[in-house]
């Protein structure tokens, strides 16, 4: 029987970290509060959550860069604790952001000093990353400094980074933030492509239309623990009871949207203030009823447009997180 | 094999980075200048008794500066540029990363030697007379391995612990002094010469002088040993240092801060 590319029992972690100046003081705070999940070899799995959720902390804990400090990780049957030089051979990671690259240095200079630090054969380092420059689109410059890449290209080459060892896992954490519409979909699609390749992806994300489009399964994480698990539609269908009603109107004074909160059939009301109106959002349980409701309730208020349609995962996300 | 290509492709790289950053060139080039030309301006009306520490002090200083503040330093450079995470999730110890690094400064350190030389020489119509080549060679190769182990041994404990690094660079005027980079440790109070006994460079920079003719003594081979005996003690320490490195980080998920 193979066994699961990740599983994780009861999986805690807490921070002791340290307040004040002159007056030090030790405060311990749990960023993982008993996490259980187990994903399949070939699952392109997606971690949602808030910032602070935890999102991660799972990702350093599944990578070996951080110890649990109860629970079990297993890692393609290895444990995360007690055999992290055999996972990080297997596996590959990829953190958000500009940073962990040398920037003074080619795009190629990282590759090759990361294969090297990968242990990978000098022959076959030098195909992958030849493969890998192809397509990833960094061929012709990779002879480049990377402090003179895009935000897309840095990105592009930590993710080529990351497929380096051709690993059995590769684990992103939020590797879409920042970029452009056109630069994010092409990763994703790259990403896709992996999965169906049988690699397992493990990915961290805040862009729930980017999980809900390539994801086989995700979890909500809230505060350090897993309050949804399933299928996009899965997730979905939570709230399929509810809907969503939207407005856009300009200025709608606070004790309005306070009387809309207290409304027993409104679930949440998130407020998005643009530069000449506001855009509400309320999750509730009849939302025929909230549209009619809401022609007295904003009376004198110039209101643009009134729509009602169903939930979407984003929606399901917003009630997992906030109710 | 694999380790090996690990180290010289840190080496290869940390030489890449060097050659493109301004400080460097302060490293090698001026500051040892600014030190050779103090040392000569002090020490030359004494003769030549002590023209070999006006000639290679300021090298010494520069090359020890080199292998601390670079070599011992270079964990805690990976964390400020990011790349520290990545290199502990590899499947590669990162001690060999910085055996690589420091070789690299170590290396390139020794270009600290030349201002010295050179100004000693034009400006000052002094140079080294008295060299015995091998017991030279020989202790310079000492003095290297002694600041090799030091800086091994101080990387992990300025990742450790912020508030070291600038604790040595406090001191670090004084370290000139009791390693005797420009003057001998015999001219030092006797307990500051207790102090310098503990100090590996110190014994090997002893043997170095006592090789340009600078001393009367030539214990070498007692002198190479305590060294080496020294600088293996720091060795094994700073391998448990990065044990524990290894450990506290995976504890406190501190790879990412500066």
């Amino acid at each position: 029987m193979r066994t699961s590319a990740i599983q994780a029992e009861d999986l805690r972690k807490t921070y002791i970290t340290t307040r004040g100046v002159f007056r030090r003081e030790h405060v311990e705070r749990a960023a993982l509060q008993g996490v259980d999940l187990e994903i399949a070899r070939g699952e392109l799995f997606g971690l949602l959550g808030p910032n602070g959720a935890g999102k991660t902390t799972i990702v350093k804990i599944f990578t070996t860069l951080l110890l649990p400090t109860s629970g079990a990780a297993r890692i393609l049957g290895l444990d995360v604790v007690k055999d992290p030089w055999a996972i990080r051979k297997r596996i590959g990671f990829v953190f958000g952001g500009e940073r962990g690259l040398y920037w003074r240095l080619s795009g190629l200079d990282n590759l090759r000093y990361f294969a090297d630090l990968y242990q990978i054969p000098p022959d076959v380092s030098r195909r992958r990353i030849a493969e890998l420059l192809e397509i990833l689109d960094l061929k012709g410059r990779e002879k480049d400094k990377v402090e003179g890449y895009s935000r897309g290209m840095k990105q592009r080459l930590h993710l080529a980074r990351g497929l380096l060892n051709a690993p059995e896992i590769l684990f992103l954490d939020e590797p879409t933030i920042g970029l452009d519409p056109v630069g994010a979909r092409e990763l994703r699609v790259l990403v896709r492509k992996l999965a169906s390749e049988g690699t397992t992806v493990f990915l961290t994300t805040h862009y729930m239309q980017e999980a809900d489009e390539i994801c086989d399964r995700i979890a909500v994480i809230k505060k350090g623990e897993i309050v949804a698990l399933g299928t996009p539609g899965s997730i979905k269908t939570r709230v399929e009871e509810q809907g969503v009603v939207e407005f856009e109107a300009e200025g709608v004074p606070d004790e309005r949207i306070r009387a809309l909160r207290a409304l027993e059939a409104v679930t949440t009301v998130i407020v998005d203030d643009r530069e000449l109106s506001q855009v509400v959002t309320i999750h509730c349980s009849r939302p025929g009823e909230i549209a009619a409701i809401l022609a007295t309730l904003l009376d004198g208020i110039a209101v643009r447009k009134v729509s009602v349609r169903e939930p979407t995962l984003e929606d399901a996300y917003v009630l997992l997180v906030s109710g | 094999m694999k380790y090996l290509r690990v180290m010289l492709r840190a080496f290869e790289m940390s030489m890449k980075m060097r050659v493109i950053n301004a400080f460097w060139y302060l490293s090698w080039l001026v500051f040892p200048l600014i030190f050779s030309v103090l040392g000569l301006i002090l020490l030359s009306p004494a003769g030549s008794s002590r023209s070999a520490y006006a000639i290679l002090g300021g090298g010494l200083i520069a090359y020890w500066g080199m292998a601390y503040l670079e070599g011992g330093n270079n964990i805690q450079d990976e964390r400020w540029s990011g790349t520290l995470e990545q290199l502990m999730g590899c499947p590669t110890p990162i001690a060999f990363v910085v055996i690589g690094k420091l070789a690299s400064s170590l290396a390139v350190g020794i270009l600290a030697f030349l201002p010295g030389i050179a100004l000693a020489y034009f400006g000052f119509h002094q140079s080294l007379h008295h060299i015995d080549p091998i017991p030279f060679a020989v202790s310079f190769a000492v003095l290297t391995f002694s600041f090799f182990c030091t800086a091994m041994a101080l990387a992990p404990v300025y990742t450790l612990w912020r508030w070291a690094f600038a604790l040595t660079n406090g001191f670090e005027i004084g370290l000139y002094v009791i390693c005797g980079f420009m003057f001998p440790i015999a001219q030092l109070p006797g307990w500051l010469q207790v102090m310098a006994s503990a100090l590996a460079p110190s014994w090997a920079t002893r043997s170095l002088y006592a090789a340009t003719g600078q001393s009367n003594g030539r214990d070498y081979l007692l002198w190479w040993a305590v060294s080496i005996a020294l600088s293996c003690a720091y060795l094994f320490c700073g391998w448990l240092g990065f044990r524990l490195v290894d450990v506290r980080a995976r504890v406190s998920g501190q790879l990412a801060l500066a």
